[in-house]
């Protein structure tokens, strides 16, 4: 079995005079309601073109409603682009330069792919890595 | 201005090489290099129910902007969960737009555009706690 932790540490000094901010967590991340480790994952590297559409980081392609992790990166390093994060058609967060985000993803239906989209003008690249309870690799054309 | 920073490790022996991801994010604020400076502040909340409850409604927050969303499963079952959605009222499987399943111990940190509720729904009647906080790009005061 593998096992995959996941580890935040949020801290900020100054966001709230005199309460310094620290939050920190860990997770072990575990196959669709079990404590059985994840086994399957994919991780990659791109670059986004800026072209008014929105592109598919990763299909659905695994069981309805199960336990997945997403992390996605903004590598650029221009403060005025940021990636467009969604799911199917709805938008859900800007991520600005530089800026990493966590999510769990529970490919709620065969529809729920996870989209990204380059703004306002250029190329962006980008790093991920899902991690993933089952997945079903696309039939052959 | 504030400064906020996030920090991220995810390692893992899933590959027969290791995979160790590390990333250091200031938050700042959309299309800006100033950073991140109101909060709606850090909360804690106890769910005894499978009903679901608005956790960030989004018009406390100013619209199409840069906000980052801290949420965490504080229990320790990993068979409980919580689902998680963007959406104006329930957090159920095939809701417009679930976001995923936040298990006892998982967190998620994501960025949020404040343009629809943030909604979550515990899987059981048994007692889980969720912790979440709201880095702002913009907080609109309520009215009075």
């Amino acid at each position: 079995m593998a096992t995959t932790t996941a580890t935040v540490s949020i801290s900020s000094t100054d966001l709230i005079a005199g309460m310094p901010i620290a939050l920190n967590a860990t997770s072990t991340l575990m196959q669709t309601g079990l404590t059985t480790g994840l086994e399957i994952m994919d991780m990659g590297a791109g670059t986004l073109t800026e072209a008014g559409a929105t592109d598919a980081l990763h299909e659905a392609l695994g069981t309805v409603d199960t336990a997945n992790y997403v992390y996605l990166c903004n590598k650029s390093t221009d403060d005025d682009q940021y990636i467009v994060f969604g799911l199917h058609d709805t938008v859900i967060g800007r991520l600005g330069a530089g800026d990493w985000m966590f999510i769990p993803w529970n490919m709620s239906d065969a529809d729920a792919e996870i989209n990204i989209e380059a703004e306002p003008s250029g190329t962006i690249d980008y790093e991920y890595a899902i991690f993933k309870s089952t997945y079903t690799l696309p039939a052959k054309t | 201005m504030a400064t906020i920073n996030a920090t991220i490790s995810i390692n893992s022996d899933i590959m027969s090489y290791p995979i160790a991801i590390n990333k250091t994010m200031t938050m700042k604020k959309l299309q800006s290099c100033t950073g991140l400076d109101e909060t709606t502040g850090l909360r804690t909340k106890k769910f005894t129910s499978t009903t679901a409850a608005v956790i960030v409604e989004h018009d406390e927050l100013t619209d199409d902007k840069a906000h980052k969303l801290y949420v965490r499963n504080a229990s320790t079952d990993k068979t409980n969960y919580f689902f998680v959605a963007y959406n104006a009222s329930a957090a159920a499987t095939a809701t417009t737009e679930t976001i995923g399943k936040l298990y006892g111990g998982d967190w998620m940190l994501m960025p949020y555009d404040g343009n629809t509720n943030i909604t979550v729904a515990s899987n059981t009647t048994e007692t889980q706690y969720l912790e979440y906080m709201v880095f702002a790009d913009g907080v609109v005061a309520a009215a009075g």
